[in-house]
């Protein structure tokens, strides 16, 4: 399959591009935003035609008997074992976005009509592993997660590939945080350069009283976006952080929309970004404040670190307010590591490369530490550091 | 006399500005040398070449440490040598552990030697006879380093680095600044219990007061980029009652 071949296509044609049936206002939706390119103001600084633009192979998705396990493992879009006593199953989506901003929202669950249903009815911790093991492929896949009202569940995400290349995943969560409940979701990518890039699109609605909190760290290589849109209810909160460690060419980011549609909702959205090579990072961002959300406080930072002359950082904290009673502030710096944090630590026979690499840490630790187990906050420090490593040597 | 630093012809730059003009020193294995002068006479510029600061441009001139130049080795490696300069104004450094940062700066130091690192458990009972002894709290090393930390706190820390470190040439930049009795007394104290004999003290100061809690064998005064005058510590009580002007040159 190439995706590009969706490019001029007509509500037929992409029904039947894409095997969808009984999706028309899905199809809609799509027509209007049209397939990404590089002007489509969401993908501009993500070579999205590259990838777009390739002839993959696709899989047939014939689901399998759900094994015992400590995780749910998902091998190329079909989920293998999960824990027991877990509510995991396939359906038809229901209950979908008609008005998501990102057009690859559309392709994912016109490509996959039949989703991988999560309930959360229990406080829970699951971790989620996700692997590819195929080359030159296309690997689609939804999750539909139910965070049931009154429970208070973690999720932990990592992502596994075997020796692959060339392989485009594009996969996302539809979440549905419901009232009075907790949903943490974790999300730790590292990968080598070149196995596969993904395209990441979620939709998180957060119920009355409800609280997101949503940490992800990508020290990926390659490409890969993520697409957040969320919606705040009453008194919803969503706690949102980035971690980027880039280096070489990779291209990597986040592109959201926070949507504060109840009163009292509040947002904190913080992203930093290290940079090394000719990486490109992207913190585009947008925090919108309904008429219906009165006394909403919305708070939105990036800061970055370009290691290398070379480096780029795309960041655009945006706000977009129609109510006068709110309190809100967004920010974003880029800087370099300071210069006299290195000689200081260097000045104690610290050598060049470990005082970077412990500043670099310090900076990333703010976010690392929001993490609440203190495995998760390790296993996130380690990654950090062999992806380090791999790329600064002595 | 022998010597275990040599400073000769000496001249340095901080930008546009030459400020170390021809400065000749040499250090005394052993002894508290102390180097005294007005604003700007170049004491902090000395102190920042000897330990290969970014700032400083060297033009000429030489510092030999143990018979070996120094001048165009990093600043990693002037350390793990056995030189220690102790700051005038600690950089906070938020997000990096004061214990993780004193060890990793000990194993460094131990590698370089040739010895075993030491686990985190070694390291904390080598940590809480240091700290009790600068009458420093035990949490201070499970901060961030500086961070938040009180003029007296960031420099009973770099104490702490020195006693941790044992280096043999110590540069003490203005240590005395903006402490107050005690923290000066808890300072002298780490300093003094490093005199051995063997390690050589460089102290830098404005103000004489910090000389009476640490003895100095020398007085060389400082005056617009060079030493003008080398004594013994007879020269103090002469310097507070007629200032630098009054001094002639040797």
């Amino acid at each position: 399959m190439n995706l590009s071949s969706l490019k001029n296509a007509n509500a037929n044609e992409v029904a039947k591009l894409l095997s969808a049936r009984d999706r028309e206002a899905f199809i809609k939706r799509f027509l209007t935003l049209g397939l990404p390119h590089k002007k489509t103001e969401e993908y501009h600084y993500f070579d999205v035609e590259k990838i777009l633009n390739k002839e993959y192979k696709t899989l047939e998705y014939i689901p399998k008997t759900i094994e015992d396990g400590d995780t749910i493992k998902i091998v190329d879009g079909i989920v293998l074992s999960a824990p027991k006593g877990l509510r995991i199953n396939y359906e038809i989506a229901k209950q979908l976005d008609i008005m998501h901003f990102d057009p690859l929202y559309y392709v994912g669950h016109l490509l996959s009509p039949r989703i991988i249903k999560l309930e959360i009815d229990g406080d829970a911790d699951i971790k989620i592993e996700h692997h590819f093991t195929q080359s030159d492929t296309l690997i689609n896949y939804r999750i539909v997660l139910y965070n049931q009202a009154n429970r208070h569940a973690t999720v932990q995400e990592n992502f596994v590939s075997e020796d692959i290349s060339n392989t485009l995943v594009i996969y996302g969560y539809d979440m549905h945080i419901a009232q009075d409940s907790t949903l943490r979701v974790v999300k730790l990518q590292t990968m080598k350069d070149a196995q596969y890039s993904m395209v990441a699109s979620h939709k998180i609605n957060v119920a009355k009283n409800a609280n997101m909190v949503f940490k992800s760290f990508d020290f990926g290589g390659d490409q890969a976006l993520q697409l957040l849109k969320v919606e705040l209810a009453e008194h919803a909160h969503i706690d949102a952080g980035h971690l980027l460690y880039l280096n070489e060419d990779s291209k990597r980011g986040i592109v959201s929309q926070i949507i504060h549609q109840g009163e009292y909702s509040t947002s904190k959205q913080e992203s930093k970004n290290i940079l090394d090579g000719q990486a490109r990072g992207i913190f585009d961002a947008l925090i919108r404040v309904e008429h219906s959300a009165k006394f909403t406080k919305a708070e939105q930072n990036a800061k970055s670190i370009l290691l290398h002359e070379k480096a780029y950082m795309v960041s655009k904290p945006q706000l977009e307010i129609y109510i006068d009673e709110l309190e809100a502030s967004h920010g974003a710096t880029t800087g370099q590591l300071d210069e006299k944090q290195l000689f200081y630590l260097q000045s104690r026979g610290i050598s060049h490369l470990e005082a970077r690499k412990m500043l670099v840490i310090a900076f990333a630790n703010t976010l690392i530490e929001q993490v609440k187990d203190t495995r998760a906050q390790e296993r996130i420090k380690n990654a950090f550091e062999k992806v380090f490593y791999q790329t600064n040597k002595e | 006399m022998s010597t275990v630093m040599k400073i000769e012809n000496l001249q340095a730059k901080i930008g546009d500005k030459q400020i170390l003009k021809g400065l000749n020193l040499e250090l005394e294995p052993g002894k508290v040398h102390a180097i005294m002068g007005p604003n700007g006479a170049g004491k902090s510029t000395l102190s920042k070449a000897i330990v290969g600061h970014y700032d400083i441009e060297v033009l000429g001139g030489d510092i030999t440490y143990k018979g070996k130049s120094i001048v165009d080795m990093e600043s990693e490696e002037r350390a793990l040598e056995g030189i220690f300069l102790s700051f005038q104004h600690p950089v906070e450094i938020p997000g990096v552990n004061n214990a993780y940062f004193l060890r990793t700066a000990l194993n460094a130091k131990r590698k370089h030697e040739g010895k075993e690192a030491l686990n985190a458990a070694e390291f904390l009972r080598l940590m809480k006879s240091h700290l009790e002894m600068l009458n420093m709290k035990s949490d201070m090393i499970s901060r961030s380093l500086n961070e938040g930390f009180s003029g007296g706190e960031k420099k009973r820390n770099e104490i702490l680095q020195m006693l941790v470190l044992e280096p043999e040439v110590i540069i003490l930049d203005e240590i005395d600044s903006g402490l107050d009795i005690d923290a000066l007394r808890a300072v002298s104290e780490g300093i003094n219990k490093m005199k051995d004999g063997k390690r050589t003290f460089l102290v830098i100061t404005h103000y004489s007061r910090i000389l009476d809690y640490i003895e100095p064998d020398y007085i060389h005064v400082l005056k617009d980029g060079k030493v003008i005058k080398t004594a013994g510590p007879e020269l103090v009580p002469y310097l507070e009652e007629h200032g630098y002007d009054g001094i002639e040159e040797d």
